[in-house]
């Protein structure tokens, strides 16, 4: 591929794959340009870019509170980013997160109000509350992981369709009926029931919940499983071709049904440590601000690394964090928006670069037309 | 898509630059170096073509042929050296580049888009036609084109309906069509039966007389004698020497290319033990819903190579498919020994003994873009010491992994490269060495030494040869008719998806092959009890089949 720019012009030339020091140096370099280049517009709109970013670290990080309400805002992300990592790494296209969320949150409140009616608290039924939740988003997912792995339907539009009927139960549930889920001693403003206190995950500081390592071990499980077990190697060269799986004995029918149950699994779980460790209710409000999508981006941004998925989630949730406290100070929140895109298209075009060889130079002679033609790989 | 209008380039002569009546030079590759993860494929490589000639390049697989063509044609940028087309200097960004300087380049994968026409697929991409306004003009133009260089095909065929051949033909008309008058082709004949072979040689002629320069990719010595002008061998990267096509013996060029002697093999035969594989009546599907395969009866036993010949696309596909699970059988058997295994899974055939190395590589084969390491392990993965339990053990993995790279001579494996990116040669030489790692009852092998070069098919052959003594019952799929002739131990053709016929090697000819892959089942040509008398069905006599 080549581009004109007068007597010059721009190639670019897939190359070949770069060593493990270079990648690993990448994204850090990555970051620290995109967060150049936010300071850059930052100071050309008037701010100044040393403090936003001062306070920006403050408020997400600065001090206990700032820090704990950073990491409670980052579980629920660790676990939707993993929720996409393991399905986009088979190039399942799972952008249900949010439905799944909402599905596990359903179940959770539901099974922990259910257990406290009856008298069942304590460990027993968290444990039981989280495995609803879990198992909620799993069976969300694999409704729209059948047709795909039998009929192969396209799983973007079932699981973004699956989305809006979830969202449609949980608000049925609180604002249009009077179910089981709905707290009847509020008729005029409905909110969710709160499940036995006992059944709140064990607090450690400010609001800093065990939720956090249970994230953190979702984390560790998915990296370890997709590295070391039978079922992870399964994933990676399904994900790379299908048809060679095939030829191989596997299963790929199953796989995608357990890889889309998995990641339903992730986001469900995280729907039921918000209700267990945050909210304490089904809070339709609290669940629907697109920590589903959300976890898209952080994957994206985690390259698809378990791991990574950790510290991308709590810089996002430190940005979501600082927003409040921002405005306060006079910088608009709208530049903690930009940075983050800013920091998404910058990891994003870091990692094409990696792959591509890019140099400007001169023109050969003669003058000839140019097409616009994709170089073939 | 824009562009300077350029002179309608297809009809132009390209005698223009022979002016000087002198054979003058079309393309001049000075110190050619291309590297790879710090290793050289092309390592300082001069290289000259001249219009009119016909340029083979010969080499071992990995030895840098297709990265010099990619070169030339725009695809890479050298590290250093330089390029004058033409007695001009140039720098080519890209393909589209090299296109507008009258270079092309016919890769080994065709880029054609299924779904549209030959016409269609023309006019792609090329900078002054207007998508609908020219279509008449155009199929005018490739009418013509094809007349001129024996390239017939019907413009308003969709490229799913041809066949590899014909797609080919397509790839040079379009670049032809685009004013290329350096034509690169990248082991074109690897995918042809040897009739599209003798007609892509007739197109290469006409081309050369009427002036342009072609380079010719191919590991088959006779072709390289009959067709081209003169031969450029290359061995690791380096160039080890040109030479007129005349003055080359086929010995002289082998040597060249391996820098050793060529062992010649003695045919051997070996008693053959008792059934492995049964195929009977088996009737399958192709991929457009169509019966590829009808009735078809099959037996290979221990110890013994069954060859089945044909001209490709006659069902051999659908036959090696059907029988390692991959494709759903509608009538008939298939018995490992004398288990039924007709509705058993890939995997418990798999596991049962039986190996495979489809014709598909880069997709089936391998996962293209996963690391050798984990493609030597594809089957592997499930038994110890790999995997312990649910685990997968990575350093056993590696190990293994290792192993048969010094085993099977695979080269040019680096870190964490895709699979994808090693030389065709040897990808093949990996499917191999995972298979036959596995120690199979029965292989099935379909084309098992395209594009392997001389050295690696003896070495293939070989192997297969030992395989079988050892015990194995190995049920080779092929094209090339000398392979067939040379290891089977039993031929059977096949021809629209129905064994045409069955012969002992000794007594099978090219000419009856020939024959019988073509449908024909004249008897007056088999002087044995080879040739069927009444058509494919005479086919099951020699098998006691039941229905
Ligand atoms: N894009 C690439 N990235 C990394 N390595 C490459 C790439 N292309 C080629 N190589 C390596 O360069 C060497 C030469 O490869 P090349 O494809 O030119 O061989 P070849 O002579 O065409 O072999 P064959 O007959 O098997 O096709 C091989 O070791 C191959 O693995
Ligand atoms: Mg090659």
């Amino acid at each position: 591929m080549s581009l004109p720019l007068g007597a010059f012009e721009l190639t670019v030339e897939r190359q070949q794959i770069p060593s493990r020091l270079v990648r690993m140096a990448a994204p850090t370099a990555s970051v620290a340009f995109g967060l150049l280049v936010g300071a850059v517009i930052i100071w050309a709109s008037g701010q100044d870019p040393i403090l936003a970013y001062t306070e920006m670290a403050k408020k997400g990080f600065g001090g206990r509170l700032a820090l704990t309400g950073t990491l409670v805002l980052a579980t629920p992300l660790i676990l939707t980013g993993l929720a996409a990592v393991v399905a986009f790494r088979m190039k399942i296209w799972n952008i249900g997160a949010e439905g799944q969320l909402i599905l596990g949150a359903v179940a959770s409140s539901g099974v922990g109000l259910w257990l406290g009616d009856n008298g069942i608290g304590g460990p027993v039924g968290i444990v039981l509350m989280l495995a609803a939740g879990a198992g909620a988003g799993a069976l969300w997912a694999g409704l729209a992981a059948l047709p795909r792995a039998y009929l192969n339907t396209d799983e973007v539009i079932s699981t973004l369709m699956l989305n809006f009927v979830a969202l449609g139960i949980m608000n049925y549930l609180i604002f249009s009926s009077f179910s089981h889920w709905r707290d009847p001693s509020r008729a005029t403003f409905p909110v969710g029931r709160f499940v036995d206190d006992s059944m709140f995950l064990h607090r450690f500081t400010g609001r800093l919940h065990i939720g956090l390592f249970i994230a953190l071990a979702a984390a560790g499980a998915l990296w370890w499983a997709l590295r070391s077990t039978r079922w992870g190697f399964e994933v990676w060269v399904t994900g790379d071709s299908p048809r060679a799986a095939l030829y191989s004995g596997m299963r790929v029918d199953r796989k995608i049904l357990s890889v889309l149950m998995v990641s339903g699994a992730f986001a469900g779980l995280g729907g039921g440590i918000e209700v267990g460790g945050v909210l304490g209710n089904l809070d339709p409000r609290a669940l629907s601000l697109g920590v589903g999508f959300a976890g898209i981006v952080v994957a994206a941004l985690a390259r698809l690394s378990p791991l990574g998925v950790i510290p991308v989630a709590i810089l996002v949730a430190s940005f979501t964090n600082a927003k409040p406290g921002l405005q306060v100070l006079g910088i608009p929140s709208e530049i903690v928006t930009l940075l983050e895109g800013i920091l998404f298209l910058c990891i994003v075009g870091g990692e094409w670069f990696l792959r591509n060889a890019v140099r400007l130079q001169r023109r050969a002679a003669g003058p000839r037309p140019v097409g616009v033609e994709a170089a073939p790989s | 898509m824009n562009g300077d209008p350029t002179p309608a380039a297809s009809t132009a002569e390209p005698e223009t630059s022979e002016a000087g009546g002198e054979p003058q030079e079309a393309a001049r590759l000075h110190a050619i170096t291309k590297s790879f993860f710090g290793v050289p494929a092309n390592d300082r490589v001069d290289f000259d073509l001249r219009w009119g000639e016909i340029h083979a390049l010969l080499g071992e697989n990995g030895a840098g042929k297709s990265t010099l063509c990619s070169v030339l044609a725009g695809l890479y940028h050298p590290d250093s050296g330089e390029i004058h087309l033409d007695g001009e200097r140039v720098d080519l960004a890209s393909p589209q580049q090299a296109l507008e300087h009258g270079v092309g380049m016919v890769y080994q994968h065709f880029r054609l888009v299924d779904r549209f026409t030959v016409a269609e697929n023309l006019a792609l991409g090329h900078p002054e036609t207007g998508f609908v306004a020219s279509r008449r003009s155009l199929e005018r133009q490739v009418a013509e084109l094809g007349r001129r260089y024996g390239l017939e095909v019907s413009p308003k065929a969709a490229i799913w309906q041809l066949s590899v051949g014909e797609q080919q033909r397509v790839e040079i008309l379009k670049l032809l069509y685009r004013g290329v008058r350096i034509l690169i082709l990248d082991e074109p004949t690897a995918v042809l039966t040897p009739q599209e072979a003798q007609s892509l040689f007739t197109t290469m002629r006409a081309m050369a007389a009427d002036g342009q320069a072609i380079i010719f990719v191919s590991h088959k010595l006779d072709e390289v004698l009959e067709v081209s002008d003169r031969v450029t061998v290359l061995r690791d990267g380096e160039r080890v020497g040109s030479m007129e096509t005349a003055d080359a013996d086929p010995a002289a060029l082998a040597r060249m290319m391996v820098g050793r002697d060529l062992s010649t093999r003695a045919r051997s035969r070996t008693e053959a033990g008792s059934a492995a594989l049964s195929v009977k009546g088996l009737t399958a599907d192709g991929d457009r819903g169509i019966e590829a395969l009808r009735e078809v009866d099959l037996e290979v036993r221990e110890s013994q190579i069954v060859g089945v010949a044909g001209v490709a696309g006659n069902g051999q596909r659908e036959l090696a498919e059907a029988i390692v699970g991959l494709r759903r059988s509608k009538r008939g058997q298939i018995f490992l020994g004398d288990v039924d295994i007709t509705r058993t899974s890939t995997l418990q055939r798999i596991k049962m003994g039986l190996g495979f190395v489809p014709e598909d590589r880069m997709r089936t084969g391998m996962a293209g873009g996963l690391p050798l390491t984990a493609n030597l392990a594809l089957k592997a993965y499930r038994q110890p010491p790999l995997s312990k339990g649910p685990l997968v053990s990575k350093r056993a993995v590696e190990e293994r992994a290792r192993t048969l790279e010094k085993q099977f001579d695979i080269r040019g494996v680096r870190w964490a490269m895709p699979t994808s990116l090693l030389s065709g040669g040897n990808i093949q030489r990996a499917i191999l060495a995972r298979e036959l790692s596995a120690r199979p009852k029965v292989l099935v092998a379909a084309a098992p030494t395209r594009g392997l070069d001389v050295a690696a098919i003896e070495a293939i052959r070989q192997i297969l040869l030992d395989e079988r003594d050892a015990g194995t019952a190995i049920l080779m799929i092929s094209e090339d008719l000398e392979e067939i002739m040379d290891l089977s131990d039993e031929i059977v053709v096949l021809y629209e998806g129905q064994i045409m016929g069955r012969l002992d090697p000794d007594d099978a000819t090219p000419e009856v092959l020939g024959m019988l892959m073509a449908g024909r089942t004249s008897d007056a040509d088999a002087e044995a009890d080879a040739g069927p008398d009444a058509g494919p069905d005479a086919a099951a006599e020699s098998s006691g089949d039941s229905a």
